[in-house]
C-alpha cells in the first residue's frame, strides 16, 4: 500500500527531514509511526499525502510513484485516502452532518448518494444522534469521529491518523484506537502518526519508529513481543487503493 | 462538474457573501468608490472632449471672394468648396450681408454705415467654413486658397492650436486618471479578497486534504467575487448617472446666456453615455471580481 525507497527530503533552507528513509506498509495492516516532535513524522505524512515531493528516492502509493505525479492528479489520489487530523479540522460553521457532506460534495458527488451514505457513515461511528450539531457543540472525542466519519465517507483504503487521541482525554483516546482498529478489520490499512509511546505499545501493531529523519526500528508484535519487522510486503505493496469497501 | 455540483458550489458562494457580510460590504463599498471615481472621471474626460469639440467647431475658416467676380464664378466658387472632404459646414456671405452683419454689431449706431450700401460697399464677399477636424487645417487652407477666385483665406490658427492643445491635455489627464484608478481598483479588491480568502483558509486547506481539484476550490470565491462586482457596478451606475442626471438638470434650467449655450450645447445627452456606464460598470467589476479572486486564492491551493 505504502513504499518508502530510500526516500531524503531536504526543505529549501537545508534542513532535512528524512534521510535515506526505506519502508514498506502491506496494504490491510494497522502501523503504528512513533516519533518525537521533529523526527520526520509530519514530513513522513506529508509525503504520502503528496503535499511535498522527496528530495531524492521514491514514495509509492496503492501503486503510484508520487514523486511523478501530476498536480492535477493529486486531488484523485486524495479521495482514496482518509485523513484525520490531531486538530479535527471540522469547518466550525457546518453541522456535522455538513461537515462530512462537504468531502463528498467537493468530489462531485451527486446529492441523493451523499443523503444516504453520510447518515450511514456517521451512525457506524456513533453519532446518528448527533448529526445536526455543531462542532462547538461536541466533545472532543465527537468531534474526532466526525473527523473520522469524513475521512472514511470515501470508502478510502488507506486511512491516515495524525497524532488522533492528541486533543482528547486518555478514555476517548481508547474508544478512538478501538474504532480505527474496527475499522482495520475489515480490511483498510491504518496509520496513525503519534509520539505516544504507551499508545503504540498498549495496541500490539507494528511500529515503525523514526528519529532524526531515519527509521531507527520497524518492529511488529508477534513472537517475542517486539520483534524487528521483516519486509515481506511483497507485490501486495503495490496493490491499487479502492478493493474494499467499508 | 455535474449540475448538483455547480449548484453547490454557485450557493456556497452566495451563500459566503451573507456569512462574510462585513468583507462583502467592505469589498463592495472599495470597488464601488473606485468605480464611481473612475465614471466621473471617464465623464468629465467625455464631456470636456465634447465641449472643446463644439468650441472648435464654432471657429470658422473665411475664404474671401476677388472683388470682380460675375455670378457664374461665384457659383464655380460655391461647387468647389462645397465638393471638399471634411468640411462641416459652409455659409455663403453676400457683400450686403456681411454689411448687414456689421450694422447688427453696432447696434444704435448702424446708421453710421448707410453711406456704404450697394457699390459703395467695402466689404468682401466671403465664405465661413467649417472644418470637421481642426488638425486638417493647413492642407484645408492650401486647398482653398488653390481655387480660382479666391482672393485670401484667413484660418483660425491660433484658436485652433489652442483648442486642440486643450483637447489633448484634457484626454490625457482624464484617461491617466481612469488608468490611476484602474489599477488602484485592481490592487485594492485583490488585497481585499485577499483578506477573503485568507479568513478561509482552513476551509480551503480541508477541501485541499480531501481531494478537491483546485478548480472546484476556485468556482466558489469566483462566483462571490463577481457578484460582488456585478453588485458593485450596478451601484456605481446608479450613483453616476444619477449624478450625470443632477447635472444636466441643472444645466438645463439653472444656466442661462452664454454658459447655457456653450455648456447645454456640449454636454452629452444621457441617452448617449448610460449604456456605456452600465456596461462598462459591471464588466468592469465582474472582471475586477474575478481577477482579484484569481490572484488572491492562487496562493492558499498549494497544498
Amino acid at each position: 500500500m505504502i513504499v518508502f525507497e530510500n526516500v531524503t527530503k531536504v526543505y529549501p533552507g537545508g534542513n532535512t527531514a528524512l534521510k535515506d528513509l526505506s519502508l514498506h506498509i502491506r496494504k490491510g495492516e494497522f502501523v503504528f509511526v512513533l516519533g518525537h516532535s521533529g523526527a520526520g513524522k509530519s514530513t513522513f505524512l506529508k509525503l504520502i499525502l503528496r503535499e511535498e515531493k522527496a528530495t531524492s528516492g521514491r514514495v509509492l502509493v496503492g501503486g503510484k510513484d508520487l514523486t511523478r505525479l501530476k498536480e492535477r492528479e493529486v486531488p484523485y489520489l486524495r479521495r482514496n485516502m482518509g485523513v484525520v487530523f490531531q486538530d479535527f479540522r471540522l469547518i466550525p460553521t457546518m453541522t456535522a452532518y455538513e461537515n462530512v457532506a462537504f468531502a463528498m460534495r467537493v468530489t462531485n458527488i451527486p446529492e441523493r448518494k451523499i443523503r444516504t451514505r453520510v447518515p450511514y457513515v456517521l451512525k457506524l461511528v456513533g453519532l446518528g444522534e448527533k448529526m445536526d450539531c455543531l462542532p462547538e457543540h461536541m466533545s472532543g472525542g465527537e468531534q474526532q469521529r466526525v473527523a473520522l466519519a469524513r475521512a472514511l465517507v470515501h470508502s478510502p483504503q488507506l486511512i491516515i491518523a495524525d497524532e488522533p487521541t492528541g486533543n482528547i482525554d486518555p478514555e476517548l483516546s481508547l474508544e478512538m484506537m478501538e474504532l480505527l482498529s474496527a475499522i482495520n478489520s475489515v480490511g483498510i490499512t491504518v496509520v496513525v502518526v503519534t509520539h505516544e509511546h504507551e499508545l503504540a505499545r498498549r495496541f500490539h501493531k507494528r511500529v515503525i519508529t523514526i528519529d532524526h529523519g531515519h527509521l531507527v526500528r520497524d518492529s511488529e508484535p508477534g513472537k517475542n513481543g517486539w520483534g524487528v519487522h521483516s519486509d515481506e510486503a511483497g507485490d501486495e505493496a503495490d496493490a491499487p487503493l479502492g478493493e474494499v469497501r467499508l | 462538474m455535474n449540475w448538483s455540483s455547480f449548484k453547490y458550489l454557485a450557493h456556497q458562494g452566495l451563500h459566503s457573501l451573507r456569512a462574510n457580510r462585513l468583507m462583502t460590504v467592505a469589498s463592495i463599498g472599495v470597488l464601488t468608490a473606485c468605480l464611481i471615481l473612475t465614471g466621473i472621471a471617464g465623464l468629465f474626460g467625455a464631456n470636456i472632449n465634447s465641449l472643446v469639440a463644439y468650441l472648435g467647431d464654432q471657429n470658422e475658416t473665411v475664404v474671401y471672394l476677388e472683388t470682380d467676380l460675375t455670378e457664374e464664378q461665384i457659383a464655380q466658387v460655391d461647387t468647389a468648396i462645397r465638393s471638399m472632404t471634411g468640411i462641416a459646414s459652409v455659409t455663403y456671405m453676400s457683400k450686403d450681408a456681411v454689411l448687414e452683419t456689421y450694422k447688427g454689431y453696432m447696434g444704435d449706431s448702424a446708421s453710421l454705415w448707410d453711406g456704404f450700401e450697394g457699390s459703395e460697399n467695402p466689404f468682401m464677399a466671403n465664405y465661413r467654413v467649417v472644418l470637421e477636424d481642426l488638425s486638417d487645417l493647413d492642407a484645408k487652407v492650401a486647398e482653398l486658397e488653390a481655387i480660382p477666385g479666391v482672393a485670401q483665406v484667413n484660418p483660425p490658427t491660433e484658436l485652433a492650436g489652442v483648442f486642440l492643445g486643450i483637447q489633448k491635455a484634457v484626454n490625457i489627464a482624464a484617461w491617466s486618471l481612469v488608468v490611476v484608478l484602474v489599477v488602484v481598483s485592481v490592487v485594492v479588491i485583490s488585497n481585499t479578497i485577499r483578506l477573503t480568502v485568507f479568513s478561509r483558509r482552513k476551509e480551503i486547506n480541508i477541501m485541499k486534504y480531501v481531494g478537491a481539484t483546485n478548480g472546484f476550490i476556485r468556482m466558489p470565491f469566483f462566483v462571490e467575487g463577481m457578484t460582488s462586482g456585478f453588485i458593485s457596478g450596478c451601484i456605481a451606475s446608479a450613483a453616476v448617472l444619477g449624478g450625470y442626471a443632477l447635472v444636466l438638470y441643472f444645466s438645463a434650467r439653472k444656466l442661462s446666456g452664454l454658459w447655457a449655450t456653450v455648456i447645454g450645447a456640449s454636454l452629452l445627452p444621457m441617452g448617449q453615455v448610460w449604456y456605456w456606464v452600465v456596461g462598462g460598470f459591471i464588466l468592469f467589476g465582474v472582471l475586477i471580481g474575478s481577477l482579484g479572486t484569481a490572484i488572491s486564492v492562487r496562493k492558499h491551493l498549494k497544498v
